[in-house]
């Protein structure tokens, strides 16, 4: 908990701060129940490597659908779901690579 | 008499060889490929009960090996120990095929397979995860392979296969006396049928001779005298079968009785013996002849001379000649004949073979000139092209 929290700080209060990431994803995400790390490693389980992750998330991003959702069907009716398709592709893009460079798990197991 | 008998069909002809060699090559490759599919059928039936007396244990552990995976993907990256285990190196890699975690040690990975055995000879189990966790589609196990298996089954395919050797190689040696034995009886019957006549011959062949030697030439019309000699002729080439005959029949083990033969004079004397069938076909010697001893037996370097210039007589063309060179150790005799072709020639030895048919004999001459020459260590050359001649040369 206490490097999460380090790691949340670091990355608001950096200089760096101001990427595609920070900017669209990190504000809104802040009130939701589930934190984006907790999102992704379902996304993560449900998608495998990281192209078909990245696809999955912009596909989405662009076309969400209760029943592709990996959020739970309450979850998804108390918040509903298109939240992202205003976000300019662009910036999606990159959101999202920063996403996955994030939280991968590739090379960080000991 | 029965020794002499086996002993002329028990060596092997030339074409007799081939047809055996053609043989056996074929029966070889066919029992080793034979052979070489069982082994290799039993081989991998061994690996395969080898594999499934492990696969009820590497599922066990792969099964509890995807549960602490679980764990870890619920409380990664807080925690990220990727989960050991001692009985087993595992190692976990995505759909794209990219490794995520590794512990293993061979590098021979296969995703295709869901279990075999490596090139450093460990074995790998490979389970796909219906959930990736941690982002894994495949989780690898790896156990070594302890071999005992391997040394087992080559083991038992040396014992085995050693054991099929002897016996197809027993059932092959019986094949081949079959193949052989219609060959070798008709001989046998050839043999035992010349043996019988030649005896008969013996008697009425020397009276002619003789009686021919005794007829006052000088006394009868000069018609009389070619017809007397064409029958001298006949008689003499009877007489050289006769030899042949006998030889092969009865004399061949009979030996030595060596003595120092002076090989000029034999050849002289054989030449006049053999003037009268030469006449008759217009043939002329050209001779060139040196002193030459040899220790030998006189009766059988007489057949081996004999048979050479009966075969340049009788091969040759009308007004041919017949070159003969004696030097120091080598006997020359070549003709102006009808020739041999090259791939016959390595079969001119053979007892019975006769290319020719349109001249007599038996096929036996130069049958009996090559057990000589081998009897008496000396080397015999045929040299020929058809249409031009034939040369042989005798070396000692
Ligand atoms: C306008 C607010 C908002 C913004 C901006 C936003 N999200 Fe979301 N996001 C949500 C809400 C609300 C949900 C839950 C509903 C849903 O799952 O669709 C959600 C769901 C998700 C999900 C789960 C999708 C699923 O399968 O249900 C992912 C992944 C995600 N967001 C990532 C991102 C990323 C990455 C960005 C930045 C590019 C981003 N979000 C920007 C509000 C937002």
């Amino acid at each position: 908990m206490v490097r999460i929290l380090v790691f949340v700080s670091i990355v608001l209060f950096s200089s760096h701060a101001d990427d595609a990431y920070e900017r669209n994803c990190i504000k809104c995400h802040e009130v939701l129940p589930f934190s984006l790390r907790e999102i992704f490693m379902r996304y993560l389980a449900a998608y495998g490597g990281e192209n078909n992750v990245k696809v999955g998330l912009n596909h989405y991003f662009k076309y969400p659908a209760k029943d592709i959702s990996v959020m739970s069907i309450a979850f998804l009716n108390h918040y509903g779901i298109d939240h992202h398709s205003k976000i300019n592709e662009k910036e999606l893009k990159q959101a999202i690579d920063i996403y996955w460079q994030k939280h991968k798990v590739i090379g960080r197991l000991k | 008499m029965l020794v002499s008998k086996s002993k002329g069909t028990n060596s092997l002809l030339a074409s007799e060889k081939k047809s055996l060699y053609r043989f056996l090559t074929l029966y070889v490759l066919m029992m080793m490929s034979i052979i070489v599919l069982i082994a290799l059928f039993y081989y991998q039936n061994q690996e395969k009960m080898m594999f499934l007396s492990k696969r009820d244990m590497l599922s066990d552990y792969a099964y509890e090996q995807i549960k602490k995976l679980k764990i870890l993907h619920n409380t990664f990256p807080a925690d990220n120990a990727y989960p050991r285990d001692s009985r087993f190196k595992s190692g976990i890699y995505d759909l794209e095929y990219v490794k995520i975690f590794s512990l293993l040690e061979s590098e021979d990975i296969d995703f295709t397979k869901d279990m075999y055995r490596t090139s450093d000879n460990k074995i790998h189990f490979v389970k796909t995860l219906f959930e990736y966790y941690l982002g894994a589609k495949y989780l690898f196990l790896e156990i070594p392979d302890d071999g005992d298996w391997r040394e087992e089954t080559w083991e038992n395919i040396f014992i085995f296969g050693g054991l099929a050797i002897v016996f197809f190689t027993i059932i092959g040696f019986y094949i081949a006396n079959l193949f052989l034995s219609p060959m070798r009886s008709s001989l046998l019957l050839l043999d035992r049928f010349i043996k019988d006549t030649t005896h008969e011959l013996n008697t009425p062949l020397s009276t002619i001779l003789a009686n021919i030697e005794m007829i006052d030439t000088s006394s009868i019309g000069e018609d009389n005298q070619k017809k007397i000699n064409r029958i001298n002729i006949a008689a003499k080439t009877v007489s050289q079968l006769y030899q042949d005959l006998t030889y092969i029949t009865l004399e061949q083990d009979i030996h030595k009785n060596d003595e120092k033969v002076e090989t000029k004079a034999l050849i002289e004397n054989r030449i006049e013996y053999f003037d009268s069938l030469a006449k008759s076909k217009d043939i002329t010697f050209v001779l060139d002849l040196k002193k030459s001893y040899i220790h030998i037996n006189r009766h059988k370097w007489t057949r081996v001379i004999d048979n050479i210039i009966s075969n340049a007589i009788k091969y040759n063309n009308r007004k041919g000649v017949i070159y003969i060179t004696l030097k120091k150790n080598t006997l020359t005799i070549s003709d102006t004949g009808i020739g041999i072709e090259l791939t016959k020639i390595p079969f001119v030895f053979d007892r019975y073979i006769r290319f020719n048919h349109s001249e007599g004999g038996f096929g036996i001459g130069l049958n009996i000139v090559k057990k000589i020459i081998e009897e008496y260590d000396m080397k015999i050359e045929i040299k020929s092209k058809p249409n031009e001649g034939t040369q042989v040369v005798i070396r000692w």
